[in-house]
């Protein structure tokens, strides 16, 4: 089920007002959420369900094993059982054909001829999600982080809560499962504080994404041309926008939807594009997905505790595999390792070249880092390494006799949108959308709250999925 | 913060925006319509699944789509057909799909455009992309895309600017066909399309009528003409070889279950019709067409009773028209004995 869909909305107010209602206990409450988190994503292939059942069974005794085991072997064994069963559907669904794809093209350039059976699998709306999410808290009950779920109920609707079950927020077992402890009711500020993050996740999504940009960002990396320089650039720009109110639409709705049963989700994103380089990017964008990478694969890799080499080492690895985790294909992988590269880089800046940042030079290092961040989505975007080639051979003007398929109105409402986006974060960057919202008078922020439903109403989405639904 | 101020003016705000939206609107002709898009015809497509050899589905492109009348055909056989046809469309995706993908064995009206029967079998061109993606939306459908589809009727039917037809038509008045109206200068190679505006109306049964305005506004139904002579110029070359080879695969295995299949060329007007005989003259492809199927077919210049109707468009008849056609039709067709799967009264 999509937030931009007639049917959540009703789902919604269903839930709402099972939720509210004087006639159950918590613990009704809580199946009654559980199993709305089921039909929430039941309605979309109910099969698939069941890899949710034992992904959340596995987790859930491996989880009571490590509670009570103290023998450290045993307990690495659990720990390699769940990772296993996680992992195993995860590269089984989501990265069985590319493995294959590449073990055939490996072994055929030896010359045998070998023709790999493709399986056409579908792949679970979410699963990497769901499954970063329930590896943390096995990994965290491992480490003695975190304290075992008290109920299977509070650990099963921690892995399946359906506001952020597909595409995040990534939640720590430490910051949800407590909350399903006691019985949780929005204040009416949160309630209706949650409807205006509906709403402006909604916005996000429907008219910024999916009605200003995607078309043209559709048009420019579904082209199989040599592309004209401005078109490059037009195109890198609209998926830039697009990809960012897409992912930050979903998070701000999952966010507002939790918050108006009472639940509070963490920040996934901090006005990402007027950071000041890459390590600050990865503070605000997907702050979920960075913050596991950096706890669960960067700090395990040495970290920095043994070195520089290693420490690059394990940001390069760390970036990969965090591109891999993105989608099975090796533009991902180079997405992944740009990344690395660029933080990298920046350490290496900030050992030999230090220099303060003011807020003068500071607009000028945010612009830098924003167009360092289009080149990476280039191959983030392109579904062939070709395209994404192409695309930065036109980017950087080497292919001057490019053909133009944008017309003058795409580049203007792109450029617009963008450059609104982009001042937007900057003058952000420090603040927040609650602290703005209590300085504004109710009548301003009643106003904007109209134009968005306003425009929302008159998009009639036509139910585009969100982007990152199929990582 | 005072939220709930915040949201009372909101909420007022949005209602009142969206009431002077709706009133605007109407106040430029426009009024609620069932918009024509996959969730429709999957509605329909589901029906085949469950369908009885007695039944009649209607395939092929627009023609097929505002020529048969629903209603009349139910009057005059007791069953109303299920109508598949398919704006701007190739009939061979949905009939490769109901020949492949279920066991009907009843009886399949092909209208026979020859532009888009002829025109390919290459997946990304669009009157094969068109129909396919409808084939491809009914099998991987969610059952939220269903409630969804269900949940927006009454607002379809109540609201005149819910609009955005999967055509795109230059006078949809949804956000983004709003700003796709918008142009500033040229830059690409790009030729104009002429405006398209939307001449016909659909409802649920997906029985597809012309709209009055194109009737009696020549100028309305020139524009229409436009986009005829826009298209017909840009078309590539028919595929005649391996869109027969195509098609004959499946008319073969349809047959073999006892399936029957009834061709059926709709009537087109002035310069389209001098336009099809110039580039697919009847002898070389319809003929052609009827001598390789061997079913029951049905051309409308072998007809008295069909061979002066003007298309108002030049390609599509008007609604009494079409209701006339039905009729004569089926008439035509219980006559030679064509619907020999149904219970005709």
């Amino acid at each position: 089920m999509l937030f931009n869909s007639l049917s959540f909305v009703v789902f919604l107010v269903i839930v709402l007002a099972l939720y509210y209602s004087k006639l159950f206990s918590w613990t009704s409450k809580k199946v009654m959420l559980l199993l709305a988190s089921y039909v929430f994503y039941g309605l979309w292939n109910p099969p698939l369900v069941i890899l949710l059942w034992i992904s959340t069974v596995v987790d859930w005794i491996t989880g009571k094993k490590l509670a009570t085991e103290d023998n450290e072997r045993k307990r690495k064994l659990w720990l390699l059982l769940s990772m296993f069963a996680n992992l195993g559907f995860l590269g089984f669904f989501k990265y069985r054909d590319f493995l294959l794809d590449n073990f055939t093209t490996v072994v055929n350039t030896y010359g045998y001829g070998y023709q790999a059976q493709t399986m056409d699998i579908i792949l679970p709306m979410g699963i990497s999600f769901y499954t970063f999410q329930t590896m943390s808290y096995t990994i965290d009950m491992y480490l003695k982080r975190t304290e075992r779920a008290k109920t299977f109920l509070d650990f099963a609707l921690y892995v399946t809560f359906f506001p952020q079950l597909v595409a995040g927020p990534i939640v720590r077992a430490g910051d949800l499962i407590s909350q399903f402890y006691e019985e949780k009711k929005a204040t009416l500020d949160q309630f209706f504080w949650g409807i205006f993050l509906v709403t402006i996740g909604l916005f996000q999504k429907i008219v910024l994404a999916d009605i200003l940009l995607s078309g043209t960002a559709d048009t420019v990396f579904g082209s199989n041309k040599l592309l004209h320089g401005l078109d490059a650039w037009i195109g890198t720009l609209a998926f830039s926008g697009q990809i960012f109110f897409d992912f930050a639409g979903y998070s701000t709705c999952a966010i507002g939807i939790s918050l108006m049963l009472g639940i509070i989700l963490p920040d996934n994103f901090k006005y990402p594009y007027a950071s000041l380089g890459f390590s600050d990017l990865w503070k605000r964008w997907h702050i979920s997905l960075s913050s596991w990478l950096r706890d669960y694969l960067y700090i395990p890799l040495g970290g920095n505790r043994y070195g520089i080499t290693r420490m690059y080492a394990a940001l390069m690895l760390t970036m990969l595999l965090g591109g891999l985790w993105h989608g099975a294909a090796w533009t991902f992988i180079i997405w992944g390792g740009l990344h690395g590269t660029y933080l990298i880089l920046e350490r290496l800046q900030r050992k030999y070249i230090p220099f303060k940042i003011t807020p003068w030079n500071g607009m000028f290092l945010a612009f830098i880092t924003f167009s360092c961040v289009n080149i990476t989505w280039v191959f983030f975007r392109a579904r062939e390494f070709k395209t994404a080639w192409n695309m930065i051979k036109s980017m950087f003007y080497m292919q001057t006799d490019g053909e133009k398929i944008l017309e003058p109105f795409d580049i203007l409402k792109v450029s617009l949108v963008v450059a609104l986006l982009f001042l937007c974060h900057w003058v952000m960057r420090n603040t927040s959308m609650k602290e703005v919202s209590l300085k504004t008078s109710p009548m301003v922020l009643g106003i904007v709250w109209a134009l968005m439903l306003f425009l929302i109403a008159i998009a009639q989405g036509s139910g585009e999925q969100f982007i990152y639904f199929q990582f | 913060m005072q939220l709930k101020q915040s949201l009372i003016i909101a909420f007022l705000l949005s209602i009142i925006g969206l009431s002077v939206w709706e009133i605007y609107w109407r106040s430029q002709g426009y009024y609620p319509t069932i918009n024509d898009e996959k969730s429709l015809w999957a509605l329909q497509r589901a029906k085949v699944e469950t369908a009885s050899d007695d039944q009649v589905i209607i395939i092929g492109s627009s023609r097929a789509y505002f020529d048969i009348q629903l209603k009349e055909w139910e009057n005059e056989t007791g069953k109303a057909p299920i109508q598949l046809a398919s704006t701007g469309s190739s009939p061979l995706p949905t009939f490769h799909d109901i020949v492949n993908n279920t066991n009907f064995k009843g009886t399949i009206l092909i209208g026979v455009t020859p532009g888009l029967f002829f025109s390919t079998t290459f997946p990304q061109a669009s009157p094969w992309s068109r129909a396919q993606s409808k084939v491809d939306y009914f099998k991987n459908r969610t059952y939220a895309q269903r409630i969804n589809f269900h949940l927006s009727i009454p607002l379809q039917e109540n609201l005149a600017f819910i609009s955005a037809d999967e055509e795109e038509w230059s006078d949809d008045i949804d956000l983004k066909s709003l700003l796709r109206q918008i142009q500033i200068g040229k830059r690409t190679e790009v030729p104009i399309k002429p405006p398209f505006y939307n001449f016909g109306n659909v409802n649920l049964d997906r029985n597809m009528s012309m709209i009055n305005r194109t009737v009696v506004d020549t100028a309305y139904a020139n524009s229409i003409i436009k986009v005829w002579n826009f298209f017909g110029k840009s078309a590539p070359p028919p595929d005649k070889k391996s869109t027969m080879a195509f098609f004959m695969e499946d008319l073969k295995k349809f047959k073999a279950r006892n399936g029957n299949v009834i061709l059926v060329r709709f009537p087109s007007s002035g310069g389209v019709r001098m336009g099809e005989n110039h580039v697919l003259p009847r002898a070389e492809f319809w003929d052609h067409l009827v001598n390789q199927a061997k079913v029951k077919s049905y051309h409308f210049e072998d007809y008295n009773q069909f061979k002066n109707l003007k298309c108002p468009e030049e390609s599509h008849l008007s609604k009494e028209d079409a209701q006339y056609f039905t009729s004569e039709l089926l008439k035509i067709m219980k006559a030679d004995g064509a619907l020999t799967n149904s219970k005709t009264n």
